[in-house]
């Protein structure tokens, strides 16, 4: 039994409403407990001058899976350089956008995060996503499981097949891939592209399967509603990166029909069509929709300037887009009758227009949101830039002269025009609390994560107070999982396996028939193998434990 | 390690990269195959017919596994530079072993690395586009196998490609010099013709005539066959290109890139994709294990210093050859098929049992170890580096997995060093 106390440090615990007081805070055996002054511990930590705030929880990071590794293949230069290893329990691992799963774990931790989540986890990849992600170390993990472009979803909704049905398949798809939720992404687009349709907006029919990417989004956040998943569904919509997007995310959100729905970097679809290069910021047009929509969450997926990777499976855009690849390479794939994955490696330019615009893009909707606890700080990484790019992000975020100081070396008509300069808006810590711990343990149902309340798990990073908020999150004084040190000023102290958030919801198991009877006709595998385990779920996540949140039809996590 | 309680259906074959499965094995001491009749299937489980006990063996004496794991870890503990090679083991396997490789720094290559490397080369040189086996079944309408007959290495690739339930007709499958001896219609019985082209003839010319002739440049005298072959692929609606890098040898990367380039112009009008022939043995395996645990694909060197990818340096043969590395840890846990090279340094073998003959001199230790999918679970990635499939063990011989020994050898070197910096 090993009992810490954390003494007089600053506290930012917006889920308990706590906004920088100085408090103690105990920790016992990986949980958090009041403790009396006089109480005995073990360890006590003296954190005057520090802030206090949960471990860091990213909800929308491409951290596990095949399209991510096969962007680390592809990008052998983004592995050249070899971080100097300051402690003997670090394996090596390296990269930067690609960065190994070893080396991923080791620098989210470093930087106080304590938990991420693989957002694009295709159902026939799913065993060697867990295993990815069990081969990141200290962080716990989950996977939203890629439904509404595999041929057996869309075939039962040509069909009409009964909502209840649907809903059933979905509890079942969630089960067998051991996802904690849902992501669609281009909906029914990636199966539409196998078919050679180039384009699909929100009303128009699949070519094949003549039904809408309005009703895919619509069965499937109904399907997740009625089964009680805690994580809204998780939404990559139509037309990504493309001028004038803002329609059809409008569009998007119409279909949701006040369901919940969370939509995912929301930067890439939030572009309009005005001015000299046809393509400018609909960031007022989303915010005022999204504020006014209170079903709906977001993450923004900022672009950070330099280089990355996008890694996608959205075939049908990546594909679009193979040409403007630097340097210039594509990996795609039509991948199973479930989905596909393309990857294009992409260099940021300051000196660009569209990627200046992007960029601002990014900051006015997270500084115009009126409700931080429905906006989540990402930059989709790699997607948008690497993670490790965070602590620059919060900077931009809390300093308008930084900022401002960044705007100006970008594309002039975009530091001359951009909405952005007239934001006077600086984010205070409680808000950069709620976008990167609060708001996304709430928004994934993850009841004792992301607060530092009595019984909490002790997940909790500490921050030595700086003027410069860059230099201050990148390397928090002490970073605890689950009450055990893991990293001190940037060095790490202890490598625990960390657990696999799953969602466990009932069906009518009547569902594996159909299921069973599609895998005989179309798969390339036995319809046993389409399941996993609960004890195979232990092993391809190398043995962390398993977190399984049990879900009861409309109810609320157990 | 488990053996029991594999459902009838439930085996999934370990002997190629395809990983078929919805197999089942009658367990005992003969392993008998229902529900498919692949050859090489057949003769990677002949070769677990009637277990012995097997083994350990340290410099040719038989010595029990503790031993042999002392001797292997002493010698480990002295090597300057190490080889781990064969790597042909499961996923968990790869994980124990990236651990043991990182506590005094490794290179790790694969024993198919030489065949591996063109389809990586071009994957860092300018990408791939690539298609599944269950693509495969409901779409393609245009299969063409570009210098492999498919079957030699992968018995069951046709079955795999036949068309779902319910499509109308199969598809076209062509042969493109692939030399003779191809199969025929009567071995594809679902396709609706079966053609061999260019059966002779350099690969690489061919397949850039056919590249150009895709992208509607004129040529003089080009055969009619590849003409018409080209215009079939444009017409096709969804067309998958099949090669075999390991067939190609020197060709293969260049044999590469022109099939990208071919797949890139083709899918700007109509839909098309490759699928690589390749990976046995746990190569697909061992190669994302390695990618994923230290970002960069076999042929690295990991160590204190991090990671470094070397694909021309790192590869067995030349290390070998040059003696830049002075112990060889090789693995090969699927059959009797992957025998160590022959090498002047120290040896450790972790290998089927019947590699024990041939690994019986001064300088080796052999250890016998369990093969994922007869007598061990196991996890394998299939061809395509998309599936992974879990392996069940249906017999219990009592052998250590590769990821066991691996540990094994960890806890003794991390105890020594242990006890060497407590002795100063
Ligand atoms: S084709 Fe390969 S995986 Fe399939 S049964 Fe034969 S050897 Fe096994
Ligand atoms: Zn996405
Ligand atoms: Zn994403
Ligand atoms: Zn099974």
């Amino acid at each position: 039994m090993t009992t810490i106390r954390l003494k007089g440090g600053r506290v930012y615990d917006p889920a308990n409403g706590v906004d920088g007081e100085v408090r103690d805070i105990g920790i016992r055996d990986g949980r958090i407990v009041a403790l009396h002054a006089q109480d005995k511990v073990d360890a006590e930590y003296d954190l005057t001058g520090c802030v206090v705030m949960a471990g860091g929880i990213d909800l929308h990071t491409h951290i596990g899976g095949g399209k991510v590794n096969l962007a680390r293949m592809m990008l052998p230069e983004d592995h050249r350089l070899n971080r100097p290893r300051d402690s003997l329990l670090e394996l090596a691992s390296n990269g930067c956008c690609t960065p190994g799963t070893l080396e991923t774990g080791y620098r989210y931790a470093q930087m106080g995060y304590t938990a991420a989540f693989e957002p694009a986890m295709l159902a026939s990849n799913a065993r060697q996503a867990h295993m990815e992600m069990g081969d990141t170390p200290i962080l716990d993990h989950g996977a939203y499981v890629m439904l509404g472009n595999e041929e057996l979803f869309l075939e039962m909704l040509a069909r009409g097949e009964d909502p209840q049905r649907i809903r059933d398949y979905v509890g079942w798809a969630i089960g067998a891939s051991k996802a904690m939720g849902v992501k669609v992404v281009n909906p029914g687009g990636i199966s539409a592209f196998k078919f050679n349709q180039r384009k699909l907006d929100v009303d128009e029919d699949h070519v094949h399967w003549q039904v809408t990417p309005r009703q895919v989004v619509h069965s499937l956040a109904r399907a997740l509603s009625e089964l009680g998943v805690p994580h809204p569904l998780h939404i990559h919509a139509s037309n990504l990166g493309v001028a004038g997007n803002i329609e059809s995310t409008l569009a998007t959100i119409d279909a949701l029909e006040g369901l919940p729905g969370h939509l995912t970097h929301i930067q890439f679809h939030s572009y309009g069509r005005e001015g000299p290069k046809k393509f400018s910021s609909a960031a007022r047009q989303l915010v005022e929709r999204v504020n006014a929509a209170p079903n709906v969450s977001i993450d923004v997926g900022q672009i950070i300037f330099g280089q990355t990777v996008t890694a996608s499976g959205d075939t049908m855009r990546q594909f679009a887009n193979a040409e403007l690849g630097n340097p210039r390479k594509y990996v795609g794939g039509d991948i199973e009758c479930d989905a596909g994955c393309g990857v294009v490696p992409f260099r940021y330019r300051e000196q660009s227009y569209v990627n200046a615009l992007q960029w601002a893009i990014g900051l006015e909707i997270f500084l115009l949101m009126d409700d931080p606890w429905r906006v989540v700080l990402t930059t989709d990484h790699p997607n948008g830039g690497p993670f490790t790019s965070y602590p620059h992000l919060i900077k931009l975020l809390m300093d308008k002269r930084f900022r401002d100081e960044q705007l100006a070396r970008l594309h002039p008509d975009v530091a001359a025009m951009a909405d952005l300069r007239e934001i006077r808006r600086e984010l205070s810590l409680y808000e950069i609390a709620i976008m990167t711990r609060a708001a996304p343990a709430r928004l994934l149902g993850l009841t004792d994560r992301g607060q530092l309340g009595i019984g909490a798990a002790a997940d909790i990073a500490v921050y030595r107070e700086e003027a410069d908020r860059e230099a201050m999150f990148a390397t928090p004084e002490y970073v605890f999982k689950d009450g055990l040190l893991v990293a001190r000023k940037g060095r790490i102290e202890a490598v625990p396996v960390g657990g696999t958030h799953f969602v466990e919801a009932d069906y009518d198991p009547a569902i594996e028939k159909t299921v069973e009877a599609w895998a005989d006709r179309h798969a390339s595998i036995s319809y046993r193998h389409m399941k996993i385990g609960t004890d195979e779920l232990c092993s391809c996540s190398n043995g962390g434990a398993l977190l399984a949140c049990k879900v009861h039809g409309r109810g609320r996590p157990l | 390690m488990s053996a029991a309680g594999v459902q009838p259906r439930d085996w999934t074959c370990p002997f190629c990269s395809l990983l078929c499965d919805g197999l089942a094995l009658a367990p005992g001491p003969v392993l008998q195959l229902r529900g498919g009749d692949c050859a090489r299937a057949r003769a990677g489980l002949a070769a677990f017919d009637h277990p012995a006990a097997a083994v350990s063996c340290v410099d040719g004496v038989p010595r029990g596994l503790d031993a042999a794991l002392d001797a292997a870890a002493a010698r480990l503990g002295v090597a300057h530079l190490p080889l781990f090679g064969g790597l042909a083991t499961d996923v968990q396997g790869m994980r124990a072993l990236y651990r043991l490789a990182n506590v005094r720094g490794a290179i790790l290559d694969h024993a198919h690395g030489e065949a591996m490397m063109p389809a990586l080369r071009m994957l860092q040189d300018r990408g791939q586009m690539f298609t599944t086996l269950a693509e495969i079944r409901n779409r393609a309408d245009l299969i063409v196998c570009i210098g492999t007959d498919a079957r030699s290495s992968h018995p069951e690739f046709f079955r795999r490609c036949a068309p779902a339930a319910g499509r109308e007709a199969g598809g076209r499958v062509v042969f493109l010099g692939a030399g003779g001896g191809t199969p025929g219609a009567a071995e594809i019985p679902w396709a609706s013709t079966v053609d061999a082209l260019c059966a002779e003839g350099d690969i690489f010319d061919t397949v850039a005539t056919l590249a150009a002739l895709v992208d509607s440049r004129r040529l003089a005298a080009v055969p009619a066959a590849l003409a018409e072959l080209a215009d079939a692929m444009r017409a096709a609606r969804y067309c998958v290109l099949v090669w075999e890098p390991a067939r190609l040898a020197q060709h293969g990367a260049l044999v590469g890139e022109a099939l990208l380039r071919l797949l890139m112009n083709l899918n700007r009008k109509t839909r098309a994709g490759a699928f690589t022939l390749g990976g046995n043995d746990g190569a697909q395996t061992a190669n994302a294990a390695m990618s994923w645990l230290s970002g960069l694909p076999l042929r690295s060197r990991v160590g204190q210093q991090g990671v470094d990818h070397d694909p021309l340096q790192y590869a067995t043969a030349r290390l070998l050859d040059e003696r830049a590395v002075d112990l060889l840890l090789w693995v090969a846990s699927f059959t009797p098929d992957l025998p160590p090279p022959p090498a002047a340094l120290p040896r450790i073998v972790l290998g089927h049992p019947a590699l024990a003959a041939g690994c019986a001199q001064p300088g080796t230790v052999f250890i016998p170890v369990a093969t994922p999918g007869i007598n061990a679970d196991g996890h394998l990635l299939r061809a395509d580096s998309v599936v992974s499939l879990p392996l069940h063990g249906v017999r219990d011989d009592g052998l250590a997995t590769v990821a066991e020994v691996a540990q094994a050898l960890v806890a003794r070197l991390a105890s020594g060093a242990a006890a060497k910096e407590g002795a100063r």
